[in-house]
């Protein structure tokens, strides 16, 4: 059954806060989805092997192909969308990804990219996708899906990275959490704890997000299951994933 | 598990019941710099948190064997326990089994509500490898000898008591009835469901057992000279209770004397504990942040019983299904468990050793 959200879309009938708020999901989703193309773009810079190089420039493409998508729908509903790769938290995130490509370190790249922001897509897209429903709705849930196999993917050669040398790999991997979930914590906390992201239209979405039947807290609560059930999956303890997301900021 | 991972002879799966501790705990793990938490914000993630292993933990027998076992957390919402939210538990109580499995355990117990919400039906989790157990067995055996002991402390006679049951049609609740009926002078029997009440109190008249049942605590609390509280529920009212009452609270959540309405001449202990003599160490050391009793290293018999078979190296499923706790385990579980330097806790309440 389509959602009452697409009905009134289809006739031009949504309130002007359901308008509001589903820009600005729009926003955020295409402006995540192009700091992930840049990302492995910039990977396949730092890559010498030929097939790494070409499957980080496939990556790429995926997630270009994913922001357009999401630029077609918005386009064809008229959506306000502001797209801002330098905003608080998505340049920040961007600039640490960077950090690490620079320093040709593969697997730091991988936890980022790959861990950290697709946990948190699969999830939110698979929320966002059962709230909205229709069209909207399935567009979101089939991109988590290709989301969710490089995930699985990664999760198997992190996993197998782990294996080789457990200290140094546990001792890297808690770096990057604490440099990078820091930042996706704070953005995904109930007030941005660093001030406006730059994607939204106007005041932060968070607070409208009832509108269309979601909240922070459980959007927020579910991508950071999908993210701990990846570092178990990977091969962290609980002892230590534990201690990683108590000291998250909140 | 790899060939280097110490291999984990008990796993203890376990919930909390007071948001007052869980975030002392979250608090205590975070970096002094970074300010605390609000109980409001650990509540926000506290429930999406997946089961996962927290601390190790190496106990010691009297006889010398060590023992490695591991607390695994089911992250269960504290203010999520009632019914309605049994297919969420069950969830996660079925998750932080598997995690039990896959860390290699050979004996795990589920301790309080998390056996609970499995309506005590253990069987099918257990496995060639990993073996569990409700550890009901040995709390019901330190509830009944922490309440003779107790008695002995008041010069009250059991012979000469009439003794309430709360959650009587319980696992536990049925071990201590079959435990007291040749050793009170009645037993009061309440539940909530009154079928449960009457099939149960049918079997003790044909033994010709001195009782009383009913679903209405008021009915039984007069008559009652020793209580036992083992139902979990947060809406038990002892009013008017008998003077000089003595009362072993079993059950979780913990509230009870909150709810007693006249305090003065009650004797109230938490029930169904012991202490490792050997004592027990945690890695990380979380014991300033969780361990909130006065006595050096109580622990749950629940968690007991599993920490005793691994001791015996008797891998199996004790206490399994629900109604099947004879006076006669009680009795074994508890000279094994004495014979490893685990005795009855001392009596304590809220306000501290008796
Ligand atoms: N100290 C320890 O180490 C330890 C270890 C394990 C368990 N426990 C605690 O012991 C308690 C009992 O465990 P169990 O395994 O025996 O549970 P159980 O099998 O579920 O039994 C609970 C009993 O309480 C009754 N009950 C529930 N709410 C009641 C109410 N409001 N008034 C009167 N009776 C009520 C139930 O019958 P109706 O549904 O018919 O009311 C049933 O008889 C639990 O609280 C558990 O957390 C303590």
């Amino acid at each position: 059954m389509e959602s009452v959200i697409i009905q009134s879309l289809k006739k031009g009938e949504l309130t002007m806060e359901e308008f509001n708020v589903i820009s600005d999901i729009f926003s955020q989703a295409i402006t995540g989805e192009l700091i992930g193309m840049s990302n492995f773009a910039s990977l396949a810079e730092t890559i010498d092997d030929p097939h790494e190089k070409m499957e980080a420039v496939e990556h790429a493409n995926s997630e270009r192909m994913h922001a357009e998508g999401f630029l077609a729908y918005a386009r064809k509903k008229n959506l306000k969308i502001n797209v801002n790769m330098n905003g608080e938290y998505w340049g920040n995130v961007r600039k640490q990804f960077l950090k690490y490509a620079h320093n040709r370190d593969f697997t730091a790249c991988l936890i980022i990219q790959e861990v950290m922001l697709e946990s948190f897509a699969i999830s939110m897209y698979n929320d966002v996708g059962h709230a909205l429903g229709g069209e909207a709705g399935d567009l979101f849930i089939s991109i988590g899906n290709e989301e969710k196999e490089h995930l699985e993917h990664s999760s198997d050669l992190l996993c197998a990275e782990l294996k080789k040398d457990p200290a140094a790999f546990e001792s890297k991997f808690e770096e990057i959490h604490f440099n990078c979930m820091s930042i996706l914590a704070e953005f995904s906390a109930t007030t941005d704890l660093r001030g406006h992201c730059g994607v939204c239209n106007g005041d932060c979405m968070k607070g409208s997000l009832h509108h269309v039947g979601l909240d922070i807290v459980t959007l927020r609560g579910n991508a950071m299951a999908i993210y701990e059930e990846a570092l178990d999956n990977i091969g962290i303890s609980g002892e230590k994933s534990i201690i990683w997301m108590a000291r998250l900021p909140a | 598990m790899d060939g280097t991972t110490p291999s984990i002879d008990f796993a203890a799966i376990g919930h909390q019941d007071s948001w007052q501790n869980i975030s002392a705990f979250v608090n205590s793990i975070r970096n002094t710099g970074q300010g605390k938490l609000s109980c409001e914000k650990i509540k926000d993630i506290f429930g999406f948190i997946s089961p996962k292993e927290i601390f190790r933990i190496k106990a010691r027998s009297k006889t010398g064997t060590e023992i490695n076992g591991v607390y695994i957390e089911t992250f269960i919402d504290p203010d999520k326990l009632h019914s309605q939210f049994v297919r969420a538990n069950i969830n996660k109580v079925l998750a932080a089994a598997s995690r039990a499995k896959r860390l290699g355990s050979k004996m795990v117990t589920l301790g309080g509500f998390t056996s609970i919400v499995l309506e005590g039906e253990l069987e099918s989790l257990s496995t060639r490898e990993t073996k569990f157990t409700t550890g009901n067995t040995l709390t019901a055996a330190f509830i009944v000898k922490g309440i003779e002991k107790a008695a002995e402390r008041l010069g009250i006679s059991l012979h000469q008591s009439d003794i309430l049951i709360i959650g009587a049609t319980g696992d536990i609740g049925m071990a201590c009835a079959n435990y007291m009926k040749s050793r009170a002078n009645k037993l009061l029997l309440c539940a909530r469901n009154y079928q449960r009440l009457e099939k149960m109190a049918g079997q003790l008249v044909k033994e010709k057992i001195k009782i009383d049942f009913s679903v209405r605590l008021e009915d039984l609390l007069p008559q009652a000279k020793i209580i036992i509280a083992v139902a979990s529920s947060m809406d038990i009212k002892l009013n008017h209770c008998n003077k000089n009452v003595l009362i072993c609270d079993a059950g979780y959540p913990k509230n009870l004397e909150n709810n007693i309405i006249y305090k003065k001449d009650v004797h109230l202990f938490h029930g169904g504990m012991g202490q490792v003599s050997g004592g027990y160490d945690f890695s990380p050391d979380y014991s300033r942040s969780i361990y909130h009793y006065e006595a050096p290293h109580l622990v749950h018999g629940c968690i007991l019983e599993a920490m005793v078979l691994a001791f015996e190296k008797r891998f199996e499923s004790f206490s399994s299904s629900k109604g099947n706790i004879t006076t006669d385990k009680m009795e074994e579980i508890y000279r094994l468990s004495m014979k490893h330097g685990i005795g009855l806790a001392p009596l304590y309440n809220s306000k501290g050793l008796w």
